[in-house]
């Protein structure tokens, strides 16, 4: 049952997806609306515009469309286990042996209409192809015979040379004999033509939902004891990791749930920065989390039965260990760990990496991620730039300043009580505010007040970075801040 | 300050030749080298510890710390540990509860195989630190060959298993062109040397070239094996040295 997905609920204007194709902006799907007023798919928007001035538009997104479809699959499931995609806007669903679960084939088309929600068509077949060509180019009620040879979904080429002879529906085609029109048509027009009438196999591949990893233990008796439980768990996680071995699949979270014979159930919940199977290293980690716990856990009368589920899983292929930077590569798996230990025991965010970011402002070049989810860009080095402090105060200190000249570095400041004398000063580096970024920016006075930063030694040879917020002659209040310490 | 400086230990070493008295023992790896430090001279300890300490070449960094208390509010800068030579992605940052947890994250990432530095940041009395903890601290890294380094901001020395027990100020730098402050230079204080007399005081000047902190006393062009006549001269006016502009 190929569906025609209309892209919104129809709206009081025309509209249309939009993509670039080429040089030009075409029109990649339109509404019912729209094609009353005469759009169709593939119109540039120009001409569209000139005859609908009132159209609205949409930039198509393909992927998200895709994506959409995948659900919509997953949904059919209810009706049938044999659901095949039909990219780029259509489902096959394989109906036989089912429909009077539903009341019938109507019923069901019905039903499965409603669930998907979308504008869409429908058809039946007795096979796949003679289905989806009956969605596609019949009308209520038209019989295969009927279809335009459109349906048989050949290039251009050959649709023209077919209607060229004359032979405008299936039918006509299927009257005339087989090597003729492989002759004249090619062999594709033949095979197509025979899986319509059903004379050749047409076999649909149904997507298989892929079965959950998890394991279950239940117990004849109620076990009481935690060490006792973290065997079950540790046999359990052998049993998952041969489930995800089997399909090269490493996991990237693991919930357990502890079920107690008077019905309360406990939740364990960890997640690793790199897709593991190994059960010793899942085991630390959980004993981790079960020793970080506020409330440890409870057996009360004991626990019935364990179920483990490894929900989030990604692709975890077995490498052949070499023996060149062996050691290496087994430390950077140990650091991993440990940084999956560190942020089990301490939390995710405690665990951090710095990560550059293209900004101008100090402060917002670089900012700290998770570690387990830092990825390993390469720092960018600007040789030219003046040399940055090892320390950023975050927020800058204010300090009060004494400047020789209202644009001259500082000679003397105040910060936290003790007066330093400036022996070296170097500067300024203006740093301006980033006034892209702002709404008014590029108006005077919108962007936000520009820095002047002086690298400056103390008599005592401390070596500060400081900046002084704001320029004279703009702004009225100047005030002086600290925003960092050199070695 | 400079006229207090003498490349020479503060007690006399016996047989110990008097070049070998006067280098610096180096913050070797499988070992704990503790560094006492002021508030204002962070910046200075901390460049210390990470230039200073011996590394495997592509070891990662762990920096652990606990919320501060009185320190100031602080963040490394990815641009000053890149001129120090450190590579930020190699640098992970731990901030632990409290001073119990840090020293547990900080022993287990003594004891993981591929960490080359362990950087922990504490301040005040840190009254969980003793003999049994650092004792602790060091077979984890004799184990892993790790270079631990334990700085202790505004903290009086306590008897512990550390290598070494240093104590860093921030020293004037020498002025670049348009009395521009120069590259990093700190004063180092050896204040204990198992294995070795303490009481020892450097100048130590960043070099450009060599990426490393150099004895200012010691101008690199003069052999190792020659005394260099300028281990008497006070700080760095008299070096005719390159200067950076």
């Amino acid at each position: 049952m190929p569906g025609d997905r209309s892209p919104e609920p129809s709206a009081p204007e025309a509209f249309a997806l939009v993509a670039r194709v080429g040089n030009a902006l075409r029109l990649a799907a339109v509404d019912r609306l729209a094609l009353a007023q005469g759009l169709a798919a593939g119109m540039t928007l120009a001409d569209a515009r000139a005859r609908c001035p009132a159209l609205v538009t949409v930039p198509a997104d393909p992927d998200a469309d895709a994506r959409a479809l995948d659900r919509l699959l997953e949904g059919m499931r209810r009706f049938t286990p044999m659901v095949a995609l039909d990219p780029p806007d259509g489902l096959v669903l394989d109906i036989s042996g089912c429909d009077h679960l539903f009341g019938g084939e109507d019923a069901l088309a019905d039903a499965a209409r409603r669930q998907a929600g979308f504008a869409s068509r429908h058809g039946f077949g007795p096979n796949a192809m003679a289905a989806r060509a009956l969605a596609r180019h019949g009308s209520a009620g038209a019989e295969v015979p009927m279809l335009p040879v459109a349906a048989l979904d050949l290039d251009e080429g050959a649709l023209a040379a077919l209607r060229r002879a004359g032979l405008r529906t299936i039918g006509d085609l299927a009257r005339r004999p087989m090597g003729m029109i492989a002759a004249r048509f090619g062999e594709q027009a033949v095979t197509r033509l025979r899986q319509i009438m059903g004379e050749a196999p047409s076999p649909i591949a149904p997507r298989r939902p892929q079965a959950p990893i998890r394991a279950d233990a239940r117990f004849p008796e109620p076990i009481a004891r935690t060490d006792d439980m973290m065997d079950v768990i540790e046999h359990l996680l052998a049993q998952v990791a041969r489930q995800m071995e089997a399909r090269r699949l490493g996991g990237r979270r693991f919930v357990v749930q502890l079920v107690r014979s008077d019905g309360a159930r406990q939740g364990l919940m960890i997640e690793t920065g790199q897709p593991v199977r190994d059960p010793a290293a899942v085991l630390r980690l959980l004993r981790e989390r079960i020793d970080t716990m506020a409330d440890p856990l409870d057996p009360g009368f004991g626990f019935d039965s364990v179920h483990l589920a490894v929900p989030w899983t990604e692709a975890l292929v077995e490498r052949q260990p070499t023996l060149q930077g062996e050691a290496q590569a087994r430390g950077e798996a140990d650091v991993i760990a440990l940084i999956d230990r560190l942020g089990i025991r301490l939390g995710p965010d405690r665990v951090r990496r710095l990560e550059p970011c293209d900004r101008h402002l100090p402060e917002m070049a670089q900012h700290l991620v998770p570690a387990a989810r830092a990825s390993t860009l390469d720092w960018p080095m600007d040789k030219d730039q003046p040399p940055r402090p090892l320390l950023l105060f975050d927020p800058p200190q204010s300090v009060d300043v004494i400047a020789g000249v209202p644009d001259g570095p500082p000679q003397r400041f105040r910060w936290r009580g003790a007066l330093h004398e400036v022996r070296l000063a170097e500067g300024p580096e203006r740093i301006a505010a980033e006034w892209w970024r702002r709404r008014e920016g590029h108006q005077p006075g919108g962007a936000g007040r520009t820095r002047d930063y002086y690298r400056i030694e103390d008599g005592d040879g401390r070596r500060y970075w400081m900046f002084r917020h704001g320029l004279f002659g703009q702004e009225t209040d100047i005030h002086w801040y600290l925003h960092g310490l050199f070695a | 300050m400079a006229g207090s400086i003498s490349p020479w230990g503060g007690r006399s070493a016996g047989r110990d030749t008097p070049l070998a008295q006067a280098s610096m023992p180096a913050l070797a790896r499988g070992q704990l080298h503790e560094i006492h430090a002021q508030g204002a001279d962070w910046a200075a300890a901390l460049a210390f510890a990470l230039a200073m300490g011996e590394k495997a070449p592509d070891g990662a960094i762990f920096a652990l710390r606990t919320p501060r208390r009185h320190r100031l509010p602080m963040v490394f800068s990815g641009d000053g540990l890149a001129l120090l030579g450190i590579r930020p992605d190699r640098l992970t940052i731990v901030e632990a509860g409290n001073e119990k947890d840090m020293l547990r994250a900080g022993l287990e990432a003594a004891r993981c195989g591929g960490v080359g530095t362990v950087l922990m940041e504490s301040e005040g009395r840190f009254a969980d630190y003793d003999l049994t903890a650092s004792r602790r601290l060091v077979l984890a890294a004799e184990a892993s060959r790790a270079c631990l380094l334990l700085l202790r901001g505004d903290a009086e020395p306590r008897s512990s298993g550390a290598q070494t027990r240093w104590s860093i100020r921030c020293a004037p730098s020498q002025a670049w062109e348009a009395e521009a402050p120069g590259w990093p230079a700190v004063d180092a204080e050896l204040l204990r040397y198992r294995g070795g007399p303490a009481g020892g005081r450097w100048r130590l000047m960043w070099d450009e070239d060599d990426g490393r902190f150099r004895d200012a006393a010691r101008p690199q062009t003069v052999p190792g094996a020659v005394v260099p006549l300028s281990r008497l001269r006070t700080g760095a006016d008299g070096d005719a040295r390159r200067q950076v502009a």
